[in-house]
């Protein structure tokens, strides 16, 4: 006999995580729409870096979105290795795509 | 390190310079201690920053030795992610509630492979770089946290099971849950340090709206080799700063924030950082408001002097305003006390705010002791026992007590370790393992 054999006919055992997410009452709203904007900064931004290096300012403007939230999200994937520093153009550094 | 057991010389609440210093001082004297850090590391705020005053150290190399040595010290239990609850004088000793918190993983078995953070797909503002930059829902601490043990930030997670299915150990438990353990102890030492006033508090100073308008915990990390940028950049746009002022006392010695004392470190951490920028960035103009330079300490004032002698312009005046101008420059409006007065306007890459030192936690509700009407620990007896509190066997040390500088703090949390060896001796208490 297998452990599959004790749940109810059509359902299987939760897996501890699905059990931790009914626990905590699921993903809230606010999260989801965190982590779909934050995917759609970063498509944005890789697209924008495939084309060539680039400064914070020059992204801002090719993508149009605000130049802070421009600077965290490329910080962020430099941190993770995405993103490489490169020279300085006139007081800013230009960025490229890791393996560009 | 230790075993969690449930009786103990000494609990320490807080792990930071303090904290640990008071722990290692009872510990190589042969009492059991628990030291207690609500926070996944120990290290507190010295660890985070770039290098210290007046000899220029670097801050992590000088405070990560005390965090491996509280932590393998074979008498001091290090416990970590755990809030005190409660403590209840019963007897000579106390009766300590603790909740443990929930890493969500085995920290048994977690070898701070970071595989589950490279493979997490949130990034959320980093807590340790001042939300300058990422970390992501589940992460290890920082590169020099102790213990090197991942934690899973639940509030952020979206239960995708990635980190689990990439754990080489296997170490992943979503089944873990917050754990209430009770321990005894005969004497407490409260360390539990700073924080920095909130950058909203003052709205004309730009009320935190103003990104290139930071705190000074911010540039620190800005500045140490492993920030968030990997060099000093301005966080609204990248650009390499030029130009930065520093406003001296913009969270401190004012009544109208509820922040009447000197925060002692402010003139000396914003000096320390200036003269740092003049080396970082070539030809930067760093500019210091001050309304007294206080550098009171051992070599501080001869510090102040080589901060001037090497390029940092310090000018006596009150900074009325601060306000943006275009491509997120920022204008200073500036009352130059050395010119009668007169009002100025300047134009700055950045700005940081020495902002003031206030209690980075409240006792009430949790320790019967009192505060000062500052907000930080009151200690009665301040002439001859500093660190004595309101409550006969708990003892304080390090900035819970008021602000001050790292070397004052390792001092007064040594002066509490004294008091608690001295108090445990006369009220003849003994911790099982030390009474064998």
């Amino acid at each position: 006999m297998t452990d599959s054999t004790l749940s109810p006919v059509g359902t299987r055992p939760k897996r501890p995580i699905e059990v931790l997410r009914e626990r905590h009452g699921g993903i809230s709203g606010e999260l989801k729409t965190y982590v779909s904007n934050q995917q759609k900064v970063y498509k944005a931004l890789r697209t924008a870096l495939k084309a060539g290096p680039r400064t914070v300012p020059q992204l801002a403007a090719e993508c149009g979105i605000p130049s802070p939230e421009v600077m965290w999200h490329l910080m962020a994937l430099r941190r993770y290795g995405e993103v490489l520093d490169g020279p300085e153009e006139n007081g800013y550094l230009l960025y490229t795509l890791a393996g560009a | 390190m230790a075993d969690m057991r449930d009786r103990y010389d000494a609990l320490v609440i807080g792990g930071g310079i303090a904290g640990m210093q008071a722990a290692l001082d009872l510990g190589e004297q042969g009492f059991e201690v628990l030291l207690v850090e609500r926070t996944p590391s120990i290290g507190g705020v010295m660890v985070g920053l770039n290098k210290v005053f007046p000899t220029l150290d670097c801050s992590s190399c000088i405070c990560t030795p005390r965090m491996a040595e509280s932590a393998h010290h074979p008498r001091i239990r290090l416990q970590t992610y755990t809030e005190v609850r409660h403590v209840d004088a019963v007897g000579s000793g106390f009766g300590v509630e603790l909740e443990c918190k929930p890493r969500y993983l085995s920290e048994e078995t977690c070898i701070g492979c970071d595989e589950c953070e490279l493979a997490c797909p949130v990034e959320v503002p980093h807590e340790f770089d001042y939300g300058l930059g990422a970390r992501r829902a589940i992460y290890i601490p920082h590169g020099n946290a102790i213990p090197q043990k991942a934690v899973l930030d639940l509030e952020h997670c979206i239960f995708c099971g990635k980190c689990e299915k990439v754990c080489p150990t296997h170490c992943i438990d979503f089944t873990a849950e917050s754990r209430a353990v009770h321990v005894d102890v005969g004497t407490v030492i409260v360390a539990s340090g700073l924080d920095i006033l909130p950058m909203g508090k003052k709205p004309e100073y730009g009320g935190a709206k103003l990104p290139n308008v930071m705190n000074p915990l911010a540039m620190e990390r800005i500045q140490s080799s492993n920030g968030p940028y990997g060099r000093v950049l301005r966080p609204a746009d990248g650009k390499i700063p030029k130009s930065i002022a520093y406003v001296q006392c913009a969270g401190s010695r004012d009544r109208s924030i509820g922040v009447p004392y000197c925060s002692r470190v402010c003139c000396m951490y914003a000096l320390k950082q200036a003269l740092l920028l003049t080396h970082y960035i070539h030809g930067i103009e760093v500019t210091l408001y001050y309304m007294d330079i206080r550098a009171f300490g051992k070599g501080y004032e001869q510090f102040y002097r080589r901060a001037v002698r090497e390029g940092v312009k310090v000018v006596k005046g009150k900074v009325a305003r601060i306000t943006e101008a275009d491509n997120y420059d920022l204008l200073l409006r500036v009352e130059l006390l050395d010119e009668g007065g007169r009002v100025d306007e300047h134009r700055y890459d950045l700005v940081v705010l020495s902002q003031g030192l206030i209690p980075g936690w409240h006792p009430a509700g949790v320790i019967d002791i009192d505060e000062a009407d500052d907000g930080f620990i009151e200690t009665p007896e301040i002439k001859l026992n500093p660190s004595f509190t309101t409550l006969p066997g708990v003892f304080v040390g390090g900035v819970a007590a008021g602000p001050k500088d790292i070397p004052d703090a390792i001092v007064e949390a040594g002066e509490a370790a004294m008091a608690a060896a001295n108090y445990l001796i006369r009220t003849r208490w003994r911790s099982r393992s030390h009474a064998a």
